[in-house]
């Protein structure tokens, strides 16, 4: 294999790495927040650190691979596909710290159970964890044929943070009391539907890549 | 490593290089890049005193090889081109087999031992990637090769008397895209075992192949830096407008 | 006129001049040919010229311009290649070279009879060599050295620079490059050199006229410091001197048409041999 060649994997190597990180603090959020768990919280809150750096080091050995090696075709799609997605996904790990932030300083803890059930958030959680799953499957297998399901699951989770804005609206009227708490958790939603968009950012950054075809207008348009 | 101090060459009366100090390390690619007539060329060629075979040139200053100074006095120009051997603009092989190509330097330097001379023209093919393309007609004449099978046979033979340094002086500048992809990558490869100092008008090249580059401009040696930083943030303006085709 | 019927006629004028040279040339040789083909038998061409040269053959004089021929090439050649090799690979561009440069452009501008008279000398007088092919022979050669040195300076200038540069940078000698590099590449040039001195030596009189051509000397040479005849002289001889010129004119002719032909042969030989040499540079 040429050296060019190999840098270039290098470098798709070291997104996979950042994307697995990603992952995990998703994931770790997720498990802090239904679990109340500050302590995983604050471990989430302190590796976004690392995230950051992830993302400093793959803008740089971008920005020389284009220096040096001028790439075209597949290989400049590549490297500005690589580019979006790493910022998207330190934007995702962003998230991923505010909802562990949200889960250190909440001082609701006290919300009702129920409400959380009622909201789904743990589907949310789930479906924008797998989302973030299946890209990365959609990546490394260089196949765009599960792409299509992906972004059909940001949909769902569209869904349902528009219907958590009518339950939360009916919550905070039943107990006028509980105002603070409830729109804190809405934020926490509305934090939960962005970084479903921003999976689906991704999907269309890969078909790019790998498709050449821009998704972005179209999908904008039907949504 | 090769190291110059205060180099002033001169041609006549007119100064080709002007106040010269590079190192450049082991094991490393460096590659000179700059208008034509800016002297990376000349700079090059002080490296094995192939300058000396213009009439009426003279050197001030230093040029070290692995400390020695090797325009000193009693220095065996023979001897120092065996260490610092050299490729050419041009592919040049001799009009002889693709083999006699590849062993002349080890005939001219007095190897008479024929295993020996088998095994090490198979061994520099190999390095220079072309073994598996030649060895079936290793009998033929050098001629029958294409251009960029021309060029990689003159690697071999610089490589056959085991320099520690190769001096290259645009040595694709003559070849077709895919021809210089594969000059490009057997440089890359050939970093491991041996010093390599690289000529070339191809910024892009440079940029590919080296680990450190250098600028000139009219004798000048204007920047000196790494690779990256050079393509991603030079120091000096004159730099910036060469590379990025705002020059002149 | 427009363009391109001054062209068409400039295109024509070109045209009939050179059909004008090949008339000539083939005009002097159909002549030769013509005039001369009546007396060659193997007869002629195996023995001496007998009844005061007005029958016979011409085989002294063959031989004498072959042995005249070897001479001068053995000595010639060799100074004359090692003489180009020094100047054009050693010497660089210094005041001595220009100078034998200069000399040597002379010494080719001087008239062949004065070399003759130079070789008489020299080389039979002073030297005491006599009459001989000897003295023959190295007049011829100096006579040819010019041509020699010129030729192969030539050959030498078209092997290109890169081919010194890329042995001299494998750490070879001056003397390893200019043996096994540029020599084999200016081999096939230096052969035409070679080709072109043959042709001037076996067809010059004036040089051997005082130095080894004899009138008539019907036996073969047994060393080198014997008298030969020699065609040119031969011919000039039979044509003007003879006792009955007019009996002998066919002769004449015949004569000239051996040595058109010993040339011409010498020629296509010397070809043969740079086209195997140019071969072999390839492959080596």
């Amino acid at each position: 294999m040429k050296h060019t060649q190999k840098e270039l994997l290098a470098l798709r190597d070291e997104v996979s790495e950042m994307w697995k990180l990603v992952l995990s603090q998703l994931e770790k959020s997720k498990q802090a927040f239904m679990n109340r768990d500050v302590e995983l919280a604050h471990e989430v809150a302190s590796r976004e650190k690392r995230v950051d750096a992830f993302e400093l080091k793959i803008d740089s050995d971008c920005e020389n691979y284009i220096a040096l090696f001028a790439p075209v075709a597949i290989d400049l799609r590549l490297v500005l596909s690589m580019i979006k997605i790493c910022s998207t996904l330190e934007r995702i790990g962003d998230f991923a710290e505010g909802i562990a932030r949200h889960v250190i300083n909440d001082e609701c803890l006290q919300v009702d159970r129920a409400l959380i059930d009622e909201l789904q958030i743990e589907t949310m959680f789930e479906t924008v964890i797998s989302m973030l799953t299946d890209s990365y499957a959609a990546l490394e297998s260089e196949n765009t044929k599960l792409t299509g399901k992906i972004i059909a699951k940001d949909e769902v989770v569209d869904e349902l943070y528009h219907r958590a804005v009518r339950l939360i609206a009916d919550y905070i009227r039943a107990h006028p009391e509980m105002t603070e708490c409830g729109l804190n958790t809405m934020l926490m939603i509305r934090k939960l539907e962005r970084i479903g968009d921003h999976c689906s950012n991704i999907v269309e950054e890969i078909v790019f890549y790998i498709d050449a075809k821009v998704l972005k207008h179209g999908t904008k348009q039907s949504r | 490593m090769i190291e110059t101090k205060k180099v002033d060459f001169f041609y006549g009366d007119f100064q080709a290089l002007k106040n010269i100090s590079m190192r450049m390390d082991k094991n490393t690619v460096t590659a000179f890049i700059g208008p034509s007539g800016c002297g990376k060329s000349t700079f090059l060629r002080l490296f094995n005193r192939m300058n000396d075979l213009i009439p009426d040139i003279h050197l001030k200053g230093e040029c070290l090889i692995d400390g020695q100074d090797i325009y000193a006095r009693g220095v065996e120009v023979d001897e120092l081109r065996k260490k610092v051997g050299m490729v050419f603009q041009k592919p040049n092989p001799f009009p002889k087999s693709i083999f006699e190509n590849v062993a002349y330097g080890l005939r001219v330097n007095g190897m008479r031992d024929k295993n020996f001379i088998e095994q090490r023209v198979e061994e520099s093919l190999q390095s220079a990637a072309l073994w598996g393309e030649v060895k079936d007609k290793l009998r033929k004449s050098a001629f029958e090769l294409s251009g960029g099978q021309q060029q990689r046979l003159c690697i071999a033979r610089a490589l056959a008397i085991s320099p520690s340094i190769v001096l290259m002086d645009e040595p694709a500048s003559a070849l077709d895209p895919i021809s210089t992809a594969k000059i490009e990558e057997l440089i890359h490869d050939l970093k491991k075992h041996y010093t390599i100092v690289i000529v070339t008008h191809n910024m892009q090249q440079a940029a590919r192949v080296s680990d450190k580059t250098g600028f000139f401009m009219l004798g000048e040696l204007i920047e000196f830096s790494d690779t990256k930083k050079m393509f991603i943030n030079p120091e000096k303006e004159q730099t910036q407008n060469y590379i990025t085709g705002r020059f002149g | 006129m427009n363009r391109k019927t001054s062209q068409s006629l400039a295109f024509w004028i070109f045209r009939v001049f050179g059909i004008i040279v090949l008339g000539i040339l083939l005009w002097i040789i159909g002549f030769v040919v013509y005039n001369g083909i009546g007396v060659i038998s193997w007869e002629f061409l195996t023995t001496a010229p007998t009844d005061g040269m007005t029958a016979g053959g011409i085989m002294p004089a063959i031989v004498g311009t072959m042995c005249l021929v070897l001479g001068s090439m053995i000595f010639a050649f060799p100074l004359g290649v090692m003489s180009a090799i020094y100047t054009q690979e050693y010497a660089g561009n210094g005041f001595v070279v220009k100078f034998i440069r200069v000399m040597t452009n002379n010494l080719a501008g001087i008239p062949s009879i004065v070399f003759g008279l130079f070789g008489m000398a020299l080389f039979v007088n002073t030297l005491g060599f006599g009459d001989s092919i000897l003295a023959g022979s190295l007049t011829l050669g100096i006579l040819v050295l010019p041509l020699v040195i010129r030729t192969t300076e030539e050959a030498l200038k078209s092997v290109p620079q890169s081919f010194r540069s890329g042995s001299l940078a494998l750490g070879a000698t001056k003397l390893q490059t200019t043996r096994k590099v540029v020599l084999p590449m200016a081999f096939p040039n230096i052969i035409t050199g070679l080709i072109l001195s043959i042709g001037r030596v076996s067809g010059e009189t004036a040089p051997i006229l005082f130095t080894v051509a004899a009138y008539f000397l019907p036996k073969l040479p047994n060393s080198i410091f014997d008298q030969v005849m020699a065609l040119p002289y031969h011919l000039y001889v039979i044509a003007t001197t003879g006792k009955d010129i007019e009996a002998s004119r066919p002769i004449a002719y015949g004569t000239a048409l051996v040595l058109i032909a010993i040339v011409l042969i010498m020629n296509i030989l010397a070809t043969m041999l740079r086209r195997h040499f140019g071969k072999k540079v390839k492959t080596g």
